[in-house]
C-alpha cells in the first residue's frame, strides 16, 4: 500500500505492509518521521489520516490520550495501514543519513539475573545489525503482543549478539513474563536500530552520563565505544549511575575495568538513593566512586561549571529525566549537547 | 484594542513563569529578566504545560520535555524547534503588567492558516 505524508517541508510517499506500522514502514525507508518511543507510550509519532483506511493496533495507547480520533488523528507506530493513505505530520520531514531501522527476527537466551529486580539477556539474531552506541531496538515476543523498547548494552559492527538489561516492574506485563523465561529461548520480532540519543567519537568532545537504574543500558554502549575507539584518551569521561542501594548497583566490573582502562580520564560515581555511602569508594572497586543522594543532585554538584565542550547522554525513569533535564540547561548546558531517548 | 491587567509586576519573579485565567483565556505570564512576555500557557510542539516544563534562563524559554526553546527576547526558534511562539503584545504600567488580548492565541496543526484545524487545542 502506498503512505503519502505531508509534512512542512514537503510531501514523501514509501510502500507500507498490511503487517507493518506506517512508522516503521517510513523508517525503513530512510525518512525521518517524528518518533521517540517507537511503541506507543510518548506521542511525539502522532498524524492525522487525510484519507484511506487504517487501524490502531494499540487503541489504549498512553501516548494516544491527546489525540483526536475524530479528526482521524493517529500514532503512527500504531497503525496499520488498509488501504492507501494520505496522512499529515506537524514536522520537518527528510531523508536521513543514519542506519535505516529494518525487522529481523532474533532468539533471547542467557536471561541472567544481575540483581533483585535486574537481569541481562544476550539477543542472537538472524541477520548482523549496525547500531550507533547508544540506540535501541523494539522487540515483540511471538507469544505476547506488544513492542517493547531496550537499548543495546554492547557495542559491535554488524552485531550478530546484543545484549540488555531487563528491569523488573511488578505487573510489568513483558519484563515479568520475560524475567520468568530464565533459560527457556524466547523467539521475537526485532525493529531497530532506533534512536538519536548516540555517541560518535568524531564529535570530539568530552562526555557526561546520568543514569537512573537500568538506564545504564545505553550508556555501557557508549562507554565500549569510547574505551575501545581511544576517544578517553583524550577527553574526558564522567558517569552517575543512580540505584537505591549499593547492592542493586549492576555492571560494577564493566565499569571498573573502564575506569582502569582510561588512564584516569573517565570518572564514575555510584549515585545510592536509598542509602547512606558508608564508604567513598566502591569496597571491592575502589576506581568507582559512591556517594549518597539522587543521582541528578549528585551530578549536578559534581559537574558544576565542568560542562564545557561536553555532550550530555541522559536515561532513566522519565521524572528522572525530566529533573535531570531542567537542571542541565539551568547549569547552562546547550539542548544541542544534551541528549536523552524517552522510552520507559 | 483590549488592553487587560494580567498581574502586579512583582507578582512573577526573574525566570519564572506563572498561568492566569483573564477572562477565561488562559495566558502564561513570563518574566525573563529584561521584560516580560505573555504567551499561550502550551509548548507549541506537544501541548506540554509550560508552566511546568518551561525553564527560563538567561531569556530563553525552553520546553524541558523536547527541547524546543526560543529567544524571548527576539522570539527567534532555537536549535531544532520548528514552530515559533505565539505573542500577546504586554506592557507595563503603574506597577502592573498588561496584555493586548483580542481573542485566544492557539497553535494550528502547521503554519498554514486553517480556520477549522484544532491539532494542536
Amino acid at each position: 500500500m502506498k503512505i503519502t505524508v505531508e509534512s512542512k517541508s514537503g510531501s514523501c510517499a514509501f510502500q507500507c505492509g498490511g503487517n507493518e506500522t506506517i512508522l516503521y514502514a517510513g523508517l525503513r525507508e530512510g525518512l525521518n518521521l517524528p518518533y521517540e518511543c517507537a511503541t506507543g507510550t510518548c506521542g511525539t509519532c502522532r498524524a492525522r489520516v487525510m484519507s484511506g483506511e487504517v487501524e490502531m493496533r494499540w487503541k489504549d495507547a498512553p501516548g494516544a490520550k491527546k489525540l483526536k480520533p475524530d479528526k482521524g488523528d493517529v500514532l503512527m507506530c500504531q497503525t496499520r495501514p488498509i488501504s492507501d493513505c494520505l496522512l499529515r505530520v506537524p514536522s520537518d520531514i527528510a531523508a536521513t543519513d543514519g542506519n535505516r531501522p529494518t525487522s529481523r527476527r532474533g532468539v533471547i537466551r542467557d536471561i541472567r539475573k544481575l540483581t533483585n529486580d535486574v537481569a541481562h539477556f544476550d539477543l542472537y539474531l538472524t541477520e548482523p545489525m549496525d547500531f550507533e552506541a547508544g540506540q535501541f531496538v523494539v522487540l515483540e515476543a511471538d507469544d505476547l503482543p506488544g513492542g517493547r523498547a531496550y537499548s543495546m548494552v554492547n557495542f559491535d559492527n554488524s552485531a550478530a549478539k546484543v545484549a540488555f538489561v531487563l528491569k523488573r516492574k511488578p505487573g510489568g506485563g513483558f519484563s515479568d513474563w520475560l524475567f520468568a523465561r530464565g533459560k527457556d529461548e524466547v523467539q521475537v520480532e526485532v525493529f531497530g536500530p532506533l534512536g538519536k540519543a548516540v555517541f560518535r567519537p568524531e564529535e570530539a568532545k568530552n562526555i557526561v552520563c546520568i543514569a537512573g537504574g537500568s538506564g545504564i543500558a545505553g550508556m555501557m554502549s557508549i562507554l565500549e565505544h569510547g574505551t575501545r575507539s581511544g576517544h578517553f584518551e583524550k577527553y574526558k569521561g564522567a558517569v552517575f549511575f543512580g540505584v537505591r542501594t549499593l547492592s542493586d548497583a549492576f555492571y560494577v566490573e564493566t565499569l571498573a575495568r573502564y575506569v582502569t582502562a582510561s588512564n584516569s580520564k573517565l570518572h564514575v560515581t555510584i549515585a545510592l538513593s536509598h542509602e547512606e555511602a558508608k564508604t567513598p569508594t566502591h569496597p571491592n572497586y575502589p576506581m568507582l566512586r559512591l556517594a549518597s543522594g539522587m543521582v541528578h543532585d549528585v551530578a549536578a554538584e559534581t559537574m558544576k561549571g565542568r560542562y564545557e565542550n561536553a555532550v550530555v547522554y541522559v536515561a532513566g525513569p522519565p521524572v528522572m529525566v525530566d529533573i535531570t533535564i531542567r537542571a542541565l540547561i539551568m547549569g547552562g548546558v546547550a539542548t544541542s549537547d544534551i541528549r536523552y531517548d524517552k522510552f520507559s | 484594542m483590549a488592553w487587560k491587567r494580567i498581574c502586579g509586576a512583582d507578582e512573577v519573579p526573574e525566570n519564572t513563569a506563572k498561568k492566569f485565567d483573564i477572562d477565561g483565556i488562559p495566558i502564561l505570564l513570563v518574566n525573563y529578566g529584561e521584560g516580560y512576555r505573555a504567551i499561550p500557557p502550551i509548548c507549541p510542539h506537544m501541548e506540554e504545560p509550560l508552566e511546568q516544563s518551561g525553564v527560563i534562563v538567561r531569556c530563553v524559554l525552553t520546553c524541558t520535555k523536547h527541547l524546543w526553546s526560543w529567544d524571548l527576547k527576539t522570539l527567534e526558534m532555537k536549535g531544532e524547534t520548528e514552530k515559533p511562539l505565539k505573542v500577546y503584545d504586554v506592557k507595563h504600567e503603574n506597577g502592573s503588567i498588561l496584555a493586548n488580548i483580542e481573542e485566544e492565541l492557539a497553535y494550528e496543526f502547521d503554519d498554514a492558516e486553517e480556520e477549522d484545524d484544532d491539532f494542536f487545542k
